[in-house]
């Protein structure tokens, strides 16, 4: 497998593409309202705590440390922990959104895994946000669908581990950091990313791995410079 | 799940995120050395997000694991390696993943 130095020209999202997204992401709903019901917590506060929380990871997280007993100030410092991929996530795009405040506010709170990945693909600010915001509008579909499905219903499904729904969330997000693995640089900070992420699952507390994970881009820059500006790539198909 | 406890989680999930957008994400651009990394950021995280998904014991406990998460992630990649459509590639590492825990 050779890694050219510039990756194809980015194409963009298609239909199935949206629709197996918005699938996604219902997954992900109908499994934190699952567990929020489970917890003893009533069908409204599941409702509130999706719109106004925002961060399934973190909401997941939360649950996760009450019911090892731990306090809730550790649950929200946990959620927090958890959640500062968004905001990594939100500095990537904050590098070249652009637009007005409000338009780039909105941006940022609606930052999650593929939006923001998929949208740095395209070298055009005009096709980024517009982008942006199409897989926003079918990850929410998806999200709303499966959160009030998952209160309504419950657990109808059993155990959704033997269907491998579990599966579906890192298979999508491979495949979403799937064009840039063909170039150098993206593929050297994947391979950091996850191999620090690793290295740090078994001491650090859950959150910190991941956003330590962070660094494997600083370690693709560096050693993307070590290699002279004549090798540099350009993961993103970024055009100047 | 008290109001005070999802008002906390909110204030600080969307903080993070307007602060990567207004504060780091800007940052990041005004220094020519740096900005490069803000193109390669999701890349390194969603790699750490994969990693934690598939071999974490739990979402709580602190240990690897190698099961059949692990063999839905090797479809998945080979279905990505290969160019197939999401969708295939969703579908490929979800059955692969049902099929070893089945057989296992």
């Amino acid at each position: 497998m050779s890694h050219p130095a510039v990756e194809p020209a980015p194409t963009e999202p298609g239909w199935s593409d949206y629709g197996t997204l918005a699938f996604t992401y219902f997954a992900v709903g109908v499994t934190v309202s699952v567990a929020m019901i489970d917890a003893g917590i009533s069908v409204g506060t599941t409702l509130i705590a999706a719109l106004v929380v925002y961060s399934a990871t973190s909401e997941l997280a939360f649950l996760a440390v009450r019911a090892a007993e731990g306090s809730a100030l550790i649950g929200i410092l946990s959620g927090w922990l958890v959640a500062s991929r968004f905001g990594l996530l939100a500095i990537s795009l904050g590098t070249r959104f652009g637009g007005s405040r409000p338009h780039r506010a909105a941006a940022s709170i609606n930052s999650f895994d593929p939006n923001v990945a998929l949208a740095m693909h395209q070298p055009e600010p005009n096709r980024l946000r517009t982008v942006f915001w199409k897989v926003t509008a079918a990850l929410m579909v998806g999200w709303w669908v499966g959160s009030i499905v998952g209160v309504a219903l419950g657990n109808v499904i059993g155990d959704g581990a033997a269907w491998g729904l579990d599966a579906v969330f890192p298979a999508t997000l491979l495949a979403i950091i799937g064009s840039a693995l063909r170039a150098r640089d993206g593929l050297t900070a994947a391979l950091a990313g996850g191999a620090i992420c690793l290295m740090l699952v078994p001491v650090a507390p859950a959150g910190a791995p991941i956003l330590a994970s962070a660094l494997g881009a600083a370690v693709a820059v560096t050693l993307s410079r070590n290699r002279g500006p004549g090798m540099s790539s350009t993961p993103m198909g970024r055009r100047s | 799940m008290s109001w005070w406890v999802i008002l906390a989680l909110a204030a600080g999930v969307s903080g993070q995120r307007l602060a990567g957008m207004f504060w780091a994400g800007p940052f990041l651009t005004r220094r020519p050395a740096l900005a490069r990394l803000g193109d390669l950021l999701p890349m390194a995280v969603i790699a750490g997000v994969i990693a934690q998904l598939c071999f974490a014991s739990s979402s709580t406990s602190t240990g690897l694991t190698v099961d059949a998460r692990a063999v839905g992630l090797a479809v998945a990649g080979v279905a990505v390696w290969r160019r197939a459509p999401l969708i295939v590639v969703v579908v490929a590492a979800a059955a692969a993943t049902a099929l070893v825990r089945a057989v296992g």
